[in-house]
């Protein structure tokens, strides 16, 4: 029987866990975080490092966690004299040629190591009279960088590459205490997932060159956020100090990219950081504030009549492309999303998971909603239309015989003859969800206040509703989206707080109700 | 209605001031002829009687290496622990790979003179110094920037040893 539980005690905690499920898993259940370098979940299980000794009742000897399955009435102590001894050994072993140089270690403050010999480890050490090995930092790829002196040889990098990304270019090259981490000598780190094995990494043998010597561990503020650089909708952490966005990792999700993000989601931040952004509204390019601005766009609105056009970039939140559906609802209406494409990478050891093609993070959001991929007709379109709304950064000059009105977090030359400017915050400004091309609402979170005036979409979207509809302001995304699944069939039965950090699959709910 | 007053009498003895004033004049004459605590500062700065503290936590002081660069690697503790908010650090790569400060300044009106950042130091390159003479002709000549937390020369703080509290 597959799903039947296994009944065992950890550190007196009884637990049931399926039966297969590893010990040191099953001691996450019971509160207890056992110490381990080679273990990623993420990854098959090596036992190399020897971290996660524990104490099984009846065995002849300490097991490690990692690589014993549980099994009825097992009796593990984590937390035992004999076990405690024994990783205490391990740490030792392992600080025998490990550099103390966490002062100008990128990792310090998030190091597995630093972590768990301040938990465990001896106070001193017994080596002092020997030097320690030394092996100059080699450069592996665009963006990886290999400090040997600092490995602890744990393989999770080894494994990473040779079962999950399918390219083993590294390997542990010699024996015993001159091993070391060593790459083919005709090749580069430079598969389009490698800069996991930096987040893998769990010492700070494995750097980012992007990140190096940027920010210390403790200096960053972590948001949940949705990547912005493909359709996948990997879910992330935005590191950001002093409100400037510095780092981008992946968060784990088993449902969408497990561990893992691509290099080019990891890269893809700086412009969040933009420096030219608009900071205030403008009407016919003199800038003035929100109530001028919003009710010259409402008095558009309310005036016009016939086609409106609305141009949107594919990084608006699900929330802003719906109010601003409803804002053109009187209209005959056309809107459209613009997409970038690029080359598709996937990672051959996870199942539907490749950074893709389609490099637009809610292409799938505008489409339920009823605009299309057909940019270029929409243009066109646009020429005849009263109004043309246009959402950031459009890539080609608008023309139009009516009025513009352009909501954008920068003023690029084709938005240059709207009538009102708004400025809009971006995707790490403001909080919102995205729709990826599997169906799955994911919300993500704001990490950094916005520039001046600038305002999320949906508040500048939904004020002018309010001001052209009378129809109520939405106070926040949440309810912008609660507004959203109520009178839009795909997202029915969906609510901006059950959607959680994980996000929601929407395809099951709408097929159900079709 | 007049208050009425009652005056006492007191015998002359008591209410003569001639013997609190020789007692007066004793004790000042007496000090003429004591040894001089006076110490005339500026000219002079420290006399046997009175030395500052070697445990004095005053203005900063960077230490340098052999080569004239500083010690400090940019590890950002000082920073973190400072309770006044006063270091600021940007941390860069030098031409050989090695992590220094792009920027280091302490603006020393905010300092509390804690003291922290030395201790904290794993680099022993930041210290407070034993110093008490800073006059500038303008605050932002508080802010002392790598290169002048470097040139400075006065002796540095030996701080608090908890293991040897009394400074022995």
């Amino acid at each position: 029987m597959p799903d039947e539980l296994i009944n065992l005690t950890i550190d007196d905690v009884p637990v049931s866990v399926p039966q297969g499920t590893l010990v040191i898993e099953a001691a996450k259940q019971a509160g207890v975080l056992v110490p381990h370098y080679c273990y990623h979940p993420g990854l098959a299980v090596a036992g190399v490092c020897r971290m996660c000794l524990v104490e099984v009742e009846k065995a002849p000897k300490l097991q490690i966690a990692c690589a014993t399955t549980v099994a009825e009435g097992m009796v593990v102590r984590t937390q035992s004299e004999q076990a405690k001894q024994a990783r205490m050994g391990v740490l030792e072993l392992l600080l025998i040629n490990h550099p103390l140089d966490c002062p100008i270690c990128d990792q310090a403050g998030e190091c597995e190591l630093q972590d768990f010999v301040f938990q465990e480890g001896r106070p001193g050490t017994r080596y002092a009279e020997y030097s320690k090995r030394f092996n100059p930092v080699e450069d592996f790829g665009p963006d990886v960088l290999y400090v040997p002196n600092r490995c602890i040889l744990c393989t999770r990098c080894v494994r990473f590459m040779e079962d999950l990304a399918g390219e083993p270019v590294i390997n542990v090259s010699e024996r015993g205490d001159r091993a070391y981490i060593g790459i083919h000598p005709n090749a580069r780190l430079d598969h389009p997932w490698a800069g996991n094995v930096v987040d893998l990494c769990p010492v700070g043998s494995l750097l980012s060159k992007d990140f190096l010597h940027k920010a210390r561990a403790w200096e960053l503020d972590k948001t949940a956020s949705i990547c912005t650089g493909c359709s996948q909708g990997c879910n992330v952490t935005l590191d950001t100090r002093e409100n400037v966005v510095v780092r981008v990792r992946p968060r784990p999700n088993l449902q969408v990219n497990r561990y893992f993000i691509c290099d080019h989601g990891r890269l893809n931040y700086r412009w969040m950081n933009r420096g030219d952004r608009i900071e205030a509204p403008l009407v016919r390019r003199h800038a003035t504030d929100w109530d001028e601005a919003l009710s010259r766009a409402a008095t558009v609105l309310r005036g016009a009549g016939g086609k409106a056009v609305a141009l949107v970039s594919p990084r608006t939140s699900t929330e802003a492309l719906f109010l601003a559906r409803r804002l053109l609802a009187r209209f005959e209406w056309t809107g459209a999303f613009q997409v970038v494409m690029g080359d598709e990478a996937p990672l051959p050891g996870v199942p539907d998971l490749a950074l893709r093609a389609e490099r637009a993070p809610n292409a799938r959001g505008a489409e339920l909603l009823g605009y299309s991929r057909d940019y270029a007709a929409a243009l066109e379109t646009s020429r005849t239309a009263a109004v043309v709304l246009v959402i950031d950064e459009p890539d080609a000059a608008i023309e139009t015989a009516g009025t513009l009105l352009y909501l954008g977090t920068v003023l690029p030359e084709s938005a240059h003859g709207a009538e009102v400017v708004l400025p809009i915050a971006n995707v790490a400004e403001e909080d919102g969800t995205y729709v990826n091309r599997d169906g799955r609402v994911q919300r993500y979170f704001q990490a950094k206040p916005a520039p001046g005036m600038a305002r999320p979409a949906w508040w500048v979207l939904s004020e002018l509703l309010a001001q052209v509809d009378g129809a109520e302001h939405c106070a926040s995304a949440a309810e912008a989206f609660d507004a959203l699944a109520g009178s839009t069939d795909a997202f029915q039965g969906l609510s901006y707080a059950g959607l959680g950090a994980a996000g929601q699959g929407i395809t099951a709910k709408a097929g159900a109700r079709a | 209605m007049a208050v009425g007053v009652k005056v006492m009498k007191r015998p002359g003895s008591a209410t003569s001031y001639v013997r609190a004033t020789l007692k007066g004049m004793a004790l000042t004459f007496r000090h003429l002829f004591q040894p001089k605590v006076t110490m005339q500062y500026p000219e002079e700065k420290s006399t046997e009687d009175w030395t500052i503290s070697s445990r004095w936590r005053g203005t900063h002081r960077m230490l340098t290496d052999e080569q004239g660069r500083s010690k400090c690697v940019a590890c950002g503790l000082c920073p973190q622990i400072c309770p006044a908010n006063c270091i600021k650090l940007v941390p860069g790569e030098d031409e050989q790979g090695n992590r220094y400060p792009l920027i280091y300044e302490i603006d020393e009106f905010r300092c509390v003179f804690c003291g922290y950042c030395q201790e904290v130091c794993p680099e022993e390159a930041i210290h407070v110094g034993v110093h008490y003479e800073n006059s500038e002709y303008s605050r932002d000549r508080f802010v002392y920037d790598l290169e002048r937390l470097c040139a400075q020369t006065h002796p540095v703080s030996t701080l608090w040893d908890p293991s040897d509290p009394r400074g022995e």
